[in-house]
């Protein structure tokens, strides 16, 4: 029983992983060097994981050793990994983080296509979340503060504007669409 | 119309990724815009975008290509933009194991962490310590200590997980750091205690009556951060490990079965049960707070109760009996992992009068 008392440690996180909707990697960070050490191991590790993952919806599932927690929307999975013997509910905090970051970073838009869009924010997120396997930071809000820069460049009054302009424009879409019937 | 069939096409091709298609050499290639002055941010953040991206995907870059590649990136501490900036300090970050003379940012690094701007302090300290070798650290060291006890939490943080980092490089780098990190412990940011916790720990850990006036200097006040009384928890249970009388600390755990975050709560839980003692006593009231949780909405919480109670129903079947009902109700959980950790634990502490249910 002795073995399961695991040396007090920040290092907790061995890695998080956003994947699309075929499995393949959009971004993916590991943090130990023992697990993994090629990218090949990698991506199939990654592979594996999706195809146990992606039709159940059950949030935590242990796979190779390690204990990963998931949450997908739309076309969109994010994965963090822990070992083991990892507090599940400290990794599920790290993924809940990193989920409501990207979403507020995409303003609530999330999927495949905004994360591309936005890729270096993102990239800048998962930075803030977690330094080298340590927690860093686990408020969304704070992540989103210390990156998303870019909102600022807008004025709130522009902002309502064009987001009113989306509002209008995809109106009109739907408007098309049901004419076109 | 033509646009929207365009869209529709996109979408059928895989939303089309810009990043798709990206050729290494070809994307280095265009890392040469870098050296144009005046820097035009949004190009080249788009460009060091891709190069990240690449990296990221696995791609192989020989050292010579990361090193002009390095060289070229250091062109863009020119510009003020901060997110080109902030991802310049992600650059460094990933290219500084594969590119030569990576200290020559050394001081533009110096420069941010000392600056006024809060969002590059942070960032630049943990770029700088990335770089950082045996020989440099003495140079950084004031810095470093300053950062440490800065009143910006990111800053703060930012300093003390790079210390830890440093350990690899210089072993006593935290135990220098000490009386800085003890300041931050004082912190009112939950992260910023957590993290000096662990410089201190490291700081300490070999001296078994420094982490026992620690610990217990930290048990009488209970950190605010949820995080930071896991890491507590984790360390009175490697003290009990080697000490003989630990009533106390014993006492301390038992007290964060009551904790307001479930995370901590879970840890202590999972604590008492693995200290592997033989006092039923003891883990009864763990036990029944893992009961509590099998019946709980989140899937990880079920998940990570039912795996500890597996666990102790190796040793303790007869004390796991009494969540025999709760187990049974988990054989049918939609999380597979669930239900086959609830069916091998009802399997060690099962009765006849259950199979018939």
């Amino acid at each position: 029983m002795d073995g399961q008392l695991a040396e007090p440690t920040l290092y907790t996180v061995k890695g998080m992983a956003i994947l699309d909707n075929d499995g393949n990697r959009i971004l993916a960070k590991y943090y130990d060097k023992n697990i993994f050490p090629t990218s090949k191991e990698q991506k199939t590790f990654e592979k594996n994981l999706f195809n146990k993952t992606h039709r159940a919806n059950a949030e935590i599932i242990m796979l190779d050793g390690l204990t990963c927690v998931y949450r997908s929307n739309v076309d969109l999975f994010f994965y963090v990994m822990g070992s083991s013997h990892e507090n599940e509910l400290i990794l599920m905090s790290v993924l809940n983080c990193l989920y409501d970051s990207v979403s507020q970073i995409l303003r609530k838009n999330v999927e495949r296509k905004a994360v591309l869009d936005s890729l270096d924010i993102v990239m800048l997120a998962m930075d803030e979340i977690c330094d080298g396997g340590i927690i860093l930071d686990a408020d969304a809000s704070s992540v989103v503060q210390r990156v998303a820069l870019r909102t600022d460049d807008i004025p709130l009054g522009e902002q309502t504007v064009a987001q009113s302009l989306i509002v209008l424009q995809s109106a009109k879409e739907q408007l098309k669409w049901s004419l076109l019937k | 119309m033509n646009a929207f069939k365009r869209d529709k096409k996109e979408e059928e091709d895989g939303g089309g990724n810009p990043f798709q298609n990206l050729e290494k050499t070809t994307v280095l290639q265009e890392a040469r815009t870098f050296n144009d002055t005046p820097v035009n941010p949004r190009k080249c953040a788009h460009i060091l975008t891709k190069i990240l991206y690449l990296l990221n995907q696995g791609e192989q870059l020989g050292t010579m290509e990361a090193t002009e590649a390095f060289f070229a990136m250091t062109k863009l501490f020119q510009s003020r933009d901060v997110v080109l900036r902030r991802l310049v300090y992600l650059g460094i970050k990933e290219l500084s194991s594969l590119a030569e003379d990576v200290i020559i940012v050394t001081s533009s690094l110096t420069k941010d962490m000392t600056g006024k701007e809060d969002l590059y302090r942070a960032a630049a300290i943990r770029a700088l310590c990335t770089i950082t070798d045996s020989g440099m650290l003495a140079a950084i060291e004031r810095y470093m200590k300053q950062a440490i006890v800065d009143r910006s939490p990111a800053v703060s943080s930012a300093a003390l997980v790079s210390s830890l980092h440093l350990t690899k490089v210089s072993g006593d780098v935290a135990r220098r750091w000490a009386n800085e990190a003890q300041e931050a412990l004082n912190s009112n940011n939950v992260m910023v205690q957590y993290h000096a916790l662990g410089v201190l720990y490291q700081a300490r850990k070999a001296d078994k009556h420094a982490v026992i006036k620690l610990v217990a200097k930290l048990m009488r006040t209970s950190p605010k951060s949820p995080y930071a009384a896991c890491m507590l928890i984790r360390m009175a249970c490697k003290l009990l490990d080697e000490v003989d009388k630990g009533e106390e600390l014993l006492g301390f755990i038992e007290t964060c079965l009551r904790h307001k975050s479930e995370m901590v709560v879970y840890e202590a839980a999972h604590a008492l049960i693995n200290l592997g003692r033989n006092c039923t006593k003891e883990i009864t009231p763990a036990i029944s707070v893992l009961q509590l949780f099998c019946g709980s909405q989140k899937p990880a919480l079920r998940f990570a109760a039912v795996r500890t109670l597996n666990k102790v129903a190796m040793s303790h079947p007869t004390a796991v009996t009494a969540c025999n009902l709760d187990l049974e109700n988990l054989i049918t959980d939609s999380n597979r992992s669930i239900a086959t950790l609830a069916i091998t634990t009802l399997l060690k502490t099962g009765a006849e009068s259950s199979v018939d249910r």
